[in-house]
């Protein structure tokens, strides 16, 4: 079973957004949404020591993915590749995944009501392409790979020349799109877009804390008034039938 | 009506009058109804089945993985069990619609309201007395109900105020109207409200299948009615109003046929001795 990971050269990157746009037409992303944006730092430091980086984001297909916990039907999930997938045949667009992501990464499509969210193009990848944002990268900054294959570029990229996960000491849940470049331009990107601990919405809390409860507790007691009525019934036997 | 000829509470019986009784039949429900009744069961059978299994997450999940794991092994996918739990459940609306707008006439008039829906004082009596003889604490006779008792009636109360809530809450994830929060609150709601249901449900299907002393009813639940004596001794204040009904249905055909119809059961005029 492959692993797939996905490397961004922040160094490489132009930010010329040839990455979101062939992402788009090749999902048919609405306008307005994105599964894959570029984005920009804040200028820091004082001329002429300025330092700014791009930050090409995206679903990270999380080793230990949030989102998939939150899914109450189950259309998250993680296949064995790692690729964390969601199947529309089974969203029924609550909304709870997009609070548990700590990166932002999805999206509530408003045309199908459901979510969707970059899934490493794995219907192309079924097919022998590589993804339509590493196909199309005008600089070469994307790579795309298993990192189970040693003699792979991403192999290489994240196990030798120091790549590096989008990760806090507060929130570690194994992102598998590394950043390559210097250490400094990943910084300033954690800096401005850490990742947020992952939500849960008052209607998952209520419904997880209260109601789950509740129903169990309803039911459960119930269920032992039946016992207890069942056995008085067996003890008295049935003589009342007739009446 | 002769209402004053009735008594208040039901006598007791000599034995052939119990025989006579048991003998004779009441109709208790129409077609209708016992056709919408298992309808019902049947969709409520599936709809619990299917959505048990569809709570998959550790966070919301009621139903243990092998069970999710055979229901999902029935259905073949997630997907099929999803697109069956949403047509059964839009298909029981369609049909719900159907008998709400030809039915509710006959169903939400005032003497309905009043006889068969509304708790009275020998309700609430009722609720108090049933529950300590079915834990076995007392043997003091239950007061007189009308054609459904307080435990049916707040089973009613209960179905009443939830099923609305799974039905527009239903509708509401199927088509995901509004926003995604509300779809998300809906998709909360129509877990909370089944699973009050599904409490009264078990004491429902309790009665009605397992306790003894109403098996008629069970059985009035197929055949459309009850033995007399079943309605004199668990239905009292119904039963006076069917042999009301009877009386009047009597004196008037006495008039075309000439001479009197013998009436039956304990009244004024054949009390017990």
């Amino acid at each position: 079973m492959a692993r797939y990971a996905m490397v961004t050269d922040l160094k490489k990157c132009v930010a010329c957004q040839a990455c979101t746009v062939a992402c788009n037409a090749e999902w048919d992303v609405p306008a307005g949404y994105a599964r894959t944006r570029v984005r920009s730092t804040p200028v820091t430091g004082t001329f002429p020591d300025l330092a700014s980086s791009v930050y090409v984001a995206q679903c990270n297909q999380c080793d230990r993915p949030s989102c998939v916990e939150a899914c109450p039907s189950g259309a998250t999930a993680q296949s064995g590749n790692g690729i964390v997938g969601v199947d529309k045949s089974l969203c029924i667009g609550c909304g709870f995944c997009l609070d548990a992501c700590p990166y932002d990464a999805r999206y509530i499509n408003p045309l199908t009501k459901k979510v969707d969210k970059c899934d490493f193009c794995l219907a192309r990848l079924e097919r022998g392409a590589e993804p339509a944002c590493v196909t199309t990268c005008t600089a070469h900054a994307k790579y795309f790979g298993d990192l189970e294959d040693r003699q792979s570029d991403i192999f290489r990229m994240v196990y030798a020349m120091g790549a590096r996960r989008m990760e806090t000491n507060a929130i570690r849940i194994g992102p598998n799109v590394y950043y390559a470049g210097e250490r400094a331009r990943a910084d300033l990107v954690l800096a401005a877009f850490p990742p947020r601990p992952p939500r849960l919405l008052a209607a998952g809390e209520a419904w997880s804390r209260v109601l789950k409860p509740l129903v169990m507790a309803a039911v459960g007691a119930t269920f032992v008034g039946q016992a207890v009525a069942f056995f008085n019934q067996l003890r008295n036997g049935e003589k009342d039938f007739e009446d | 009506m002769r209402t004053d000829a009735v008594p208040v509470h039901p006598l007791p019986l000599t034995s052939e009058q119990a025989e006579a009784m048991l003998q004779r039949h009441v109709k208790r429900h129409h077609i209708a109804i016992i056709l919408l009744h298992w309808f019902n069961a049947i969709v409520w059978g599936f709809e619990l089945l299917t959505g048990l299994a569809l709570i998959s997450s550790p966070l919301f999940r009621v139903a243990p993985h092998w069970y999710i794991g055979i229901v999902e092994g029935l259905f073949g996918s997630r997907a099929n069990m999803l697109q069956f739990h949403v047509a059964l459940g839009l298909s029981w609306i369609g049909v719900y619609l159907v008998y709400g707008v030809s039915g509710f006439r006959t169903y939400l008039s005032r003497e309905v309201l009043q006889n068969e829906i509304a708790l009275d004082r020998d309700d609430v009596r009722w609720l108090i007395v049933r529950t300590q003889r079915i834990l076995g604490w007392t043997n003091e006779p239950l007061p007189p109900q009308g054609i459904y008792n307080a435990g049916q009636k707040l089973f009613a109360f209960l179905v009443y105020a939830m099923i609305p809530v799974v039905m527009v809450t239903g509708v509401v994830m199927a088509f995901r109207l509004f926003s995604t929060p509300v779809v998300g609150w809906a998709v909360v709601l129509h877990f909370g409200a089944a699973g009050i249901v599904v409490s009264g449900l078990m004491i429902h299907v309790y009665m009605g299948a397992v306790f003894p002393e109403e098996k008629p009813a069970f059985f009035s639940m197929i055949t459309g009615t009850v033995n007399e004596l079943y309605a004199y001794n668990h239905h009292f204040k119904w039963w006076t109003i069917v042999k009301a009904e009877e009386r009047v249905w009597d004196q008037q055909h006495d008039d075309e046929a000439g001479h009197p119809r013998e009436t039956a059961g304990p009244t004024d005029t054949a009390r017990p001795e």
